[in-house]
């Protein structure tokens, strides 16, 4: 097997965007079935299968080496699996999907404008509330891993799927981890960044999978269409 | 029989012979009371289901909890001794998630010095089993904060420094902080009750509850003091202090020794939890014993002293120590001592075949 699997976005901003960042480097990709087909071509490269997954799909599955090379945010390689980062290759940022993902406490914390403050305040919160500190977030991985490296250890995860931001207001959560592009909907909701509550500035990658196998004559056309997106060899 | 099962049997023997009672846990357990004691870095590690009504469970990941909460839901508050041998489970990165631990739990008895003493003989014990020579790694959780007590400061930051204990990068990091306070000049305050207005008034535009949570006074308080102890400077001196005492690491004795003389310069007194620790070592003997200032369980309700044992390589065999706060942790409504440690027999048996 010398094809090359490569994933793309399957729907919505992301997948028009990645459509077009190949068409601007001449390759164009078309899905000849239409929207409801999941399967495409690579005009000119017969060797490129190309399939449409949802962007957490494809992180998954560059992780596990299913498929080849694929275009997803950096945050969900991160989030899918503590080993992720060391199972792909970022190949290149797209410049497009730029997001952040941040930790945000109520604006009326006015004391807590750093993690160092919030390690203060998880610490003795359980004493004072007789429950721990509790984060709303979809990103399980990434929190746990930063909230360790900061010394924090006293909250809990209180997994939210969809309007993280209205965790606090709703009291299910106490502040969130979220991701923004902007800040806007997080200031809209009276949250707001701590001054270095950002945990990982995310976007929009080419990604090579390492686990997938790479014989020499399939990692060489890899190589080639890599240089020909300016992309960094695997 | 193999070599490695007529281990396992003596394991067993040991493990009986402690004169306690042998424990065994069911091996799926609620899942809250560990994140409750332990947090979300602990629960990472924890193999999680769910039932029918969405309660979350978890394979057995370690024995001291579900024996320590039996021991309190009994309420006899005697003392009591217990072992076990048997499978736990836990997400690790290499090794498969089903391995087994053997261990000691010594609760409520008299002399929490002797049931210590014990820990380390049933700990030694066990890695004679397999042939392996004791090293020792020691860690004073009663030391530093013996010394957290006496050493000048402004109280607020005390729990603030104890709280980082054990964690050497976010230790580094508030004592970095604390050494690049500027001298700025101390700014007029706001008034309590007009900064609890105003946080009043942002929580309910954001529509935050004032009670369920964080309140406007606990907000405005910790404020206050944030700014307080902005001005309140930790002395150089002190900071000076804490470095050279986590620093302290190596042969137990010289260790020591090191340590009286910081104390002796900046007028301490540990003799206490010093000698504490000197008359255990009298116990060891041979063994191999080094002492770390920094070293602790990130978990507060260690106590007293702390250790691990290794292998090769560093490979952790055997940990534990005294843990006076954990009862209370978990719903004991007075203080109970509390001493233990737990084995990781796979990495007892690698040994051997490595």
């Amino acid at each position: 097997m010398t094809g090359i699997t490569l994933a793309v976005p399957s729907k919505g901003r992301l997948e028009e965007l990645t459509r077009e960042w190949f068409a601007a480097r001449g390759l164009t990709i078309s899905r000849p079935g239409g929207a409801r087909s999941y399967l495409g071509v690579m005009e000119g490269e017969p060797d490129v299968t190309v399939r449409f997954f949802p962007a957490s799909e494809i992180a998954r599955e560059l992780i596990r080496g299913n498929i080849d090379i694929g275009v997803t945010g950096r945050d969900l390689i991160h989030e899918t699996s503590e080993t992720g980062p060391d199972s792909v290759h970022f190949a290149r940022p797209l410049e497009f999907g730029h997001a952040d993902v941040v930790i945000a406490v109520p604006e009326a914390w006015i004391d807590v404008t750093h993690l160092h403050d919030l390690a203060d305040v998880a610490s003795d919160f359980r004493s004072r509330h007789k429950r721990w500190l509790r984060i709303a977030t979809k990103y399980i991985t990434i929190t746990r891993q930063h909230f360790a490296r900061a010394g924090i250890a006293e909250y809990r995860i209180v997994e939210s799927l969809g309007a993280t931001e209205a965790a606090p207001a709703s009291g299910v959560a106490d502040i969130v981890v979220d991701i923004t592009s902007t800040g806007s909907t997080l200031a809209a909701n009276g949250l707001r960044v701590l001054d270095d509550g950002v945990m990982l500035k995310s976007e929009a990658n080419l990604i090579v999978s390492r686990t997938a196998d790479w014989p020499g004559e399939k990692k060489k056309k890899l190589n080639s269409l890599l240089t020909q997106l300016a992309a960094e060899p695997l | 029989m193999t070599n490695a099962a007529m281990r396992r049997a003596q394991l067993e023997a040991l493990v009986e012979a402690q004169g306690g009672c042998r424990a065994t846990p069911p091996l799926l357990l609620p899942a809250d009371p560990y994140f409750d004691l332990a947090g979300e870095e602990f629960g990472r590690r924890l193999l999680l289901t769910a039932d029918l009504t969405g309660a979350e469970h978890c394979l057995r990941p370690e024995f001291t909890l579900p024996i320590v909460r039996d021991y309190i839901a009994d309420g006899t508050r005697q003392p009591a001794a217990f072992t076990y041998l048997g499978p736990i489970f836990r997400q690790r990165e290499t090794g498969p998630a089903e391995f087994d631990q053997a261990g000691i739990e010594l609760l409520a008895q008299t002399n929490g010095e002797v049931a210590l003493d014990q820990v380390f003989t049933f700990a030694r014990a066990a890695l004679s089993i397999y042939g392996l020579p004791t090293r020792i790694r020691l860690g004073g959780v009663g030391l530093f904060e013996a010394l957290l007590v006496q050493a000048d400061m402004p109280a607020a930051w005390r729990p603030r420094i104890r709280h980082r204990f054990g964690h050497t990068e976010a230790m580094e990091r508030l004592l970095a902080r604390l050494e690049a306070a500027p001298d700025a000049p101390r700014q007029e305050q706001p008034a309590r009750d007009v900064l609890i207005e105003d946080v009043t008034a942002r929580m309910v535009s954001s529509g935050l509850s004032l009670s369920e949570g964080r309140t406007p006074e606990e907000i405005a308080d910790r404020y206050l003091e944030q700014q307080a102890l902005d001005a309140a400077h930790v002395p150089a001196q002190t900071l000076k202090l804490l470095r050279d005492y986590l620093a302290i690491s190596g042969d137990v004795l010289s260790a020591l020794r090191q340590i009286e003389a910081l104390a002796e310069s900046h007028k301490l007194m540990l003799g206490a939890p010093i000698r504490a620790i000197r008359r255990h070592l009298d116990k060891l003997g041979e063994a191999q014993v080094s002492f770390d200032a920094g070293f602790s369980p990130r978990l507060d309700y260690y106590t007293g002293i702390v250790f691990e044992m290794t292998g090769r390589n560093g490979a952790v065999l055997a940990s534990g120590g005294q843990y006076d706060r954990l009862l209370e942790r978990l719903g004991a409504t007075a203080p109970i001592a509390a001493s233990g440690c737990a084995l990781w027999v796979d990495r007892l048996e690698a040994e051997v075949s490595a």
